[in-house]
């Protein structure tokens, strides 16, 4: 795996326009490492994000005021759509209309612009006013920790479980190293991985570009890539005999009536959630009906409280019982 | 004699030659649109049915049609692969700006290439295909006004060569 900052220099930059590139490659090294987001806004300042900070950027480097950052160009827009879409927006109409695309590396560029609706859906995104290159980066192991909690011995297999956490705390990267850890099948495990479907609507878990996953998810693992996630797990359940069907942000109907079949069919199912605590959830009408009927059998809690993915709790599912808490520290 | 007479044979198969030459610029215009046409229709089935990306659509497009008028597709289809950063109407503009000494068109029928290049990947579907079959409409009457160019001046010239050619010879006899 390589640094971040070698990432976005070799693989994000060539997708700027040549203007925000040049600033994007001076950066100095320590800036660039900890980028998680570049943000091109039509008009506004050059921004770039970092967990728990932000910077302008002006032509010579990162600047303290508004008013001395590089203003980005109606030009650079235009430019940087045609590079992201590779020329051709007919090819991508789908993905613009998601409201975003992903490039190769898995990194996903999200887009703003003003929609053109056709009976009460988004038809397509014209003039495009805001770019967020979010910088996809795989932490390898993050899933080491709190995979022993997930994995019943006795029977080998892995429990249902569902990740909660607020925006940014780390789910998607999470998910993605269980299902690499599952489906490679680490020590813990004992023997061999299992196999492992990833229903992955948003491209998100692994960053497919033209269908083939950017990020490393496993031997044994299938991704159906940017697929309602119902459809997708049924799919998954007829066809592709998954052990583990992993997939993320659940909570339509429909999402519920897919994990009730994947659980009858016997195959675990590892979801995540945004939320921040237990009566959070609760109150959220598919995510408490699948609590209230102790579909989950583990519960993990995330926070970005000490940098994004700091594990704050792994709770039993049907007593409520905590396994692993930050503050006490083990089980 | 014999000297003479090769020589004045010699003198108004040049002649010829020269006004064939000038005259087959008219057939070339008329072919090099053809061409173009052509490319413009194999661009909307490579979107249409193939969703092919910009630059792997000229190059398929461009390796199907004759030098010069493919090379239009391939140089353009190269400059975008080079990962510089130049957009798309840029890459295009200096494509024909390469290849316009090896084409015959006109200045009107360049005009209406260039304007392609503000067309290219910059819209969906529908819209390519709208904005495309403009231009094919535009292209057509310029070939059909070219057809006409060639009938008229094709003969002209080729009589005018050899027209030349024979009178040159009569006055140096």
């Amino acid at each position: 795996m390589h640094n971040p900052g070698y990432i976005i220099k070799k693989q994000i930059c060539q997708y700027l326009a040549p203007r925000v590139r040049m600033i994007i490659q001076k950066l100095p090294y320590d800036l660039i490492t900890k980028t998680e987001e570049i943000r091109l806004r039509h008009s506004r300042p050059l921004i770039l994000y970092w967990a728990g900070g932000e910077s302008y950027l002006g032509v010579t480097g990162p600047v303290s005021m508004a008013k001395e950052a590089y203003i980005v160009t109606g030009e650079d827009m235009e430019n940087t759509l045609e590079l992201i879409s590779s020329y051709s927006l007919y090819a991508y109409e789908e993905e613009i209309r998601q409201g975003y695309l992903t490039i190769p590396g898995g990194h996903r560029v999200g887009l703003a612009g003003r929609a053109v609706v056709e009976n009460g859906k988004i038809k397509i995104l014209r003039d495009i006013t805001s770019f967020n290159f979010r910088v996809a980066r795989q932490i390898k192991g993050a899933g080491e920790k709190v995979l022993p909690f997930l994995y019943d011995r006795r029977v080998g297999r892995i429990y249902h479980t569902l990740i909660i956490s607020p925006p940014q705390g780390g789910k998607t990267t999470l998910l993605r190293d269980l299902a690499r850890l599952i489906s490679e099948g680490v020590g813990i495990l004992g023997k061999g991985g299992q196999k492992v479907g990833i229903v992955d609507e948003r491209s998100e878990i692994a960053g497919c570009f033209q269908g083939v996953p950017q990020l490393d998810v496993g031997l044994r693992t299938d991704v159906l890539d940017a697929c309602p996630k119902a459809e997708g797990m049924m799919l998954m359940l007829r066809s592709l005999s998954p052990q583990v069907i992993i997939t993320d942000e659940i909570g339509r109907d429909d999402d519920a009536r897919a994990i009730e079949d994947a659980v009858h069919a016997g195959v675990s199912v590892i979801a995540s959630a945004h939320g921040s605590s237990m009566d959070e959830i609760c109150q959220r009408p598919v995510l408490g009906m699948l609590l209230e009927n102790n579909y989950f059998e583990r519960l993990v809690f995330l926070s970005n409280s000490r940098g994004p993915g700091t594990l704050e709790m792994i709770v039993e599912g049907e007593r409520g019982l905590p396994l692993y808490s930050a503050r006490s520290g083990g089980e | 004699m014999y000297l003479k007479l090769s020589g004045a044979v010699l003198i108004i198969l040049t002649a010829y030659l020269f006004g064939f030459n000038l005259s087959s610029a008219y057939r070339s215009r008329v072919r090099q649109l053809e061409e173009i046409l052509m490319a413009l229709e194999m661009y909307l089935t490579e979107i249409n049915y193939g969703l092919t990306p910009l630059p792997q659509a000229f190059i398929n497009i461009g390796k199907r049609i004759k030098v010069p008028t493919g090379c239009l597709f391939i140089d353009a289809a190269r400059l975008m692969l080079q990962n510089k950063g130049l957009s798309a109407s840029g890459c295009w503009e200096s494509a024909v700006g390469k290849n316009t000494p090896a084409l015959d068109l006109i200045s009107d029928d360049l005009e209406l290439v260039k304007r392609l290049g503000y067309i290219w990947g910059k819209s969906d579907k529908s819209g390519q295909i709208r904005q495309v079959s403009f231009i094919q409409e535009l292209l057509r009457q310029a070939l059909k006004e070219a057809r006409k160019a060639q009938q008229t001046n094709d003969k002209i010239w080729k009589y005018l060569g050899l027209l030349g050619g024979m009178t040159l010879v009569i006055f140096l006899l």
